[in-house]
């Protein structure tokens, strides 16, 4: 079982979406974690036959996913970003109407589909109508569609946007309880939704996999280091034109800084622990990610 | 997957509006249909509705038989007996309403009889009673002469002037006469029926491919295993069904409630019992036929291009107004420009289809290959093909979408 991305590009009106990405994915939880326009979106969508690459080619246990067609589609399970759906259709209908072009036979798409509901935590609601759902209940239906055909590959982007805490912690459950036996890509710019459940995390930036490793391997590679400097608050914004600033505090003895750097950058600066979220700041800088992600 | 795709559709409140609307067109069809009949009563007042038209029918179905010269000869002495009367002659118009009324049972071949002695495509009301028993002897060689008469003012080809001649000539006569007043009714209003059919249809389906694309549903879809396959022909096959089935259902229910009530009367006769100048020699059940199947190619075909407008450009709206475009814009430019050539690429037009009585009542001819035929066989040859055509074109485009 094995997805390989071979020198993959889109290119949209001469701007490369992606740039000649190149990885192999086998079983296990892969995070894709960029800042938003990285190109995320765009190499879920190719991984999931919706756009085809501009050049490069992508293959399941060697073959063409393109030349697969609906065979490889048979073990891909999708949650977009955007995740739409018909309004009108209560959850089990939806669910049973993806089932059945997921190519399940309506028997056993009917125990699917009470499966999954039961598992996302949705039979009470299975017979309202999804206009009527809330962020997280649709969400909830989205992994539930996409775990219809019991896939080989999940392929999940963005899937906790819009989601509270509480939900997020619980999506992060269930993802981590369905990664078993599968391939899974989740895409985030989110360092929390990946870091306690990925293998692998693979780090996208202008298109390009800049890089990629287990979060321990993305830590220990960090070329710079972590430290805590307290500062006067007149002199916080001199540190932050020079430093990258991973977290800002406010104590009553003055500002608490956690910043980036080869060298300590005030006399009674301490060395701290490297978190992915440095390594996050790191490598797409002070606009990356969520603010409350960072904090 | 068909199901759930139908179910898309009708799940929209609009659209439930929609057979809302196409049952009021269907109301108001039938109850214009019925309305052009009424029977004058004894007392020479109006009767309207079923019992007037089973009246009328009853009347003429006496008259029913072979149109020889004696049972012209017939008709013109009756008519010229009721003229005669004292009730007709009167000033009140009461009294003549009277006399109007003992005609109604040979009005139907007074009708004819008054085409025949018209000027082609001119209907003199009154030709009739100015006739004499010995003129029944030219009921039937009038036609060929006004058609001759006809065609020297027209720019008619020499091949499409034997054509015609040749259908009038082929054209079986004594004709046989029954009462057909209810199928006048019926074509009158199937052409209402059929347009509102071919858009409100046409406006049905045209959210089965943008919908997915619209609601950002696309994504799941084509992620799916029969995306890119199966769950698209569900999507054509459910635009076929919900064609199918309403157009169907709507034109049976139409048949039912304008032709029920006399029980199909004059279905054997031939076509030119109720359309004089007609070429197609085809009787009046062949032509509800031909009208039926032609509607229904009409709406298939504008369907299946408001689905393709769907598809490549994922607007609902404009695909909705496919229709409503290739209903109205035909008519418009007819109107507007008066060139045989326009006439002729005009005569071609899908909407075509869905007037298809007024167009055997016609003399529209195309040269295939050297061969004439009338504009209805060359519809529907066309637009058979190009329906079908539509198919997998409609199948690869959206098979080859992209989602951004």
């Amino acid at each position: 079982m094995e997805l390989t991305l071979a020198q993959v590009s889109k290119t949209f009106e001469q701007n490369a979406a992606v740039d000649a990405v190149s990885y192999t994915m086998r079983n296990g939880v892969y995070g894709l974690l960029g800042v938003n326009g990285a190109g995320k979106t765009t190499l879920m969508r190719m991984i999931c036959t919706l756009m085809k690459p501009t050049s490069g080619v992508i293959t399941w246990n060697g073959r063409d996913i393109w030349k697969l067609d609906a065979e490889y589609r048979r073990v891909l399970g999708y949650l977009p970003q955007e995740f739409g759906f018909y309004p009108d259709f209560t959850a089990e209908e939806y669910l049973l109407y993806i089932a059945s072009i997921k190519g399940l036979r309506p028997a056993a798409a009917r125990q699917r589909v009470d499966e999954l509901l039961h598992t996302v935590g949705m039979e009470r609601v299975r017979k309202k109508k999804m206009k009527k759902f809330s962020g997280g209940m649709k969400r909830r239906i989205g992994i539930a569609q996409a775990m219809l055909n019991d896939p080989e590959i999940l392929v999940l982007d963005e899937p906790t946007v819009g989601l509270d805490p509480n939900e997020r912690i619980r999506f992060r459950n269930l993802i981590s309880e369905l990664s078993s036996r599968r391939l899974v890509l989740l895409s985030t710019h989110i360092v929390s939704d990946v870091e306690s459940i990925a293998n692998d995390i693979l780090l996208m930036k202008d298109g390009r996999i800049v890089r990629s490793g287990t979060p321990r391997q993305l830590v220990a590679g960090m070329p710079v280091r972590v430290w805590r400097c307290r500062v006067p608050k007149q002199e916080e914004a001199a540190y932050a034109k020079r430093y990258r600033i991973a977290n800002i505090k406010m104590t009553a003895a003055g500002t608490e800084l956690r910043i980036l750097s080869e060298q300590p950058p005030c006399a009674q600066a301490v060395q701290e622990d490297v978190t992915l979220e440095d390594v996050f700041l790191y490598h797409f800088g002070e606009t990356g990610g969520e603010r409350n992600a960072v904090l | 997957m068909l199901y759930y795709e139908i179910k898309k559709v009708f799940s929209r409140t609009i659209n439930r509006a929609v057979l809302v609307v196409l049952a009021v067109v269907l109301a108001a069809a039938t109850v214009m249909a019925l309305r052009l009949t009424y029977w004058v009563n004894d007392a020479g007042e109006s009767e309207y509705g079923i019992g007037a038209i089973q009246k009328m029918a009853e009347a003429q179905h006496a008259w029913a038989g072979p149109l020889t010269e004696e049972r012209i000869a017939e008709v013109l002495e009756e008519n010229a007996r009721i003229n005669r009367s004292p009730q007709a002659q009167s000033e009140d118009i009461q009294q003549n309403d009277i006399a109007y009324g003992w005609g109604q049972g040979i009005a139907g071949i007074r009708d004819l009889i008054n085409c025949s002695f018209s000027p082609f495509y001119q209907y003199d009301y009154y030709a009739a009673d100015a006739l004499t028993a010995a003129d029944a002897a030219d009921f039937y060689g009038n036609r060929m002469v006004r058609l001759e008469e006809w065609l020297s003012t027209k720019t008619f080809s020499d091949a499409e002037e034997q054509y015609l001649a040749e259908k009038y000539n082929e054209l079986e006569t004594p004709l046989n006469y029954d009462y057909v007043g209810s199928w006048d009714g019926f074509f009158q209003g199937v052409v209402t029926v059929q347009m509102f059919l071919a858009m409100l249809l046409g406006f049905l389906v045209s959210g089965i491919f943008s919908g997915e694309i619209q609601t950002k549903a696309d994504a799941v879809f084509f992620a799916a295993q029969h995306g890119r396959g199966k769950a698209i022909r569900a999507k054509l096959l459910a635009g076929f069904c919900i064609v199918s089935v309403l157009y169907w259902v709507v034109f049976l229910v139409y048949t039912v409630l304008v032709l029920g009530w006399t029980g199909f009367m004059g279905a054997d006769c031939m076509l030119q019992v109720l359309e004089w100048r007609s070429f197609y020699n085809i009787t009046i059940g062949q032509e509800y036929w031909l009208v039926a199947f032609g509607g229904y190619l009409g709406c298939l075909f504008l369907s299946s291009l408001a689905m393709l407008v769907s598809a490549k450009t994922h607007s609902t709206v404009l695909a909705a107004l496919v229709s409503f475009v290739a209903v109205f814009i035909p008519s418009f430019l007819a109107n507007q420009i008066d060139r045989p050539l326009m006439d002729k690429i005009v005569g071609l037009l899908p909407d075509q289809l869905l007037q298809l009585h007024f167009l055997t009542s016609r003399f529209k001819l195309y040269s295939v290959g050297g061969t004439v035929v009338g504009s209805a066989i060359l519809l529907f040859v066309l637009y058979t093909a190009l329906t079908l055509l539509l198919q997998p074109a409609l199948y690869a485009s959206f098979r080859r979408q992209e989602v951004r």
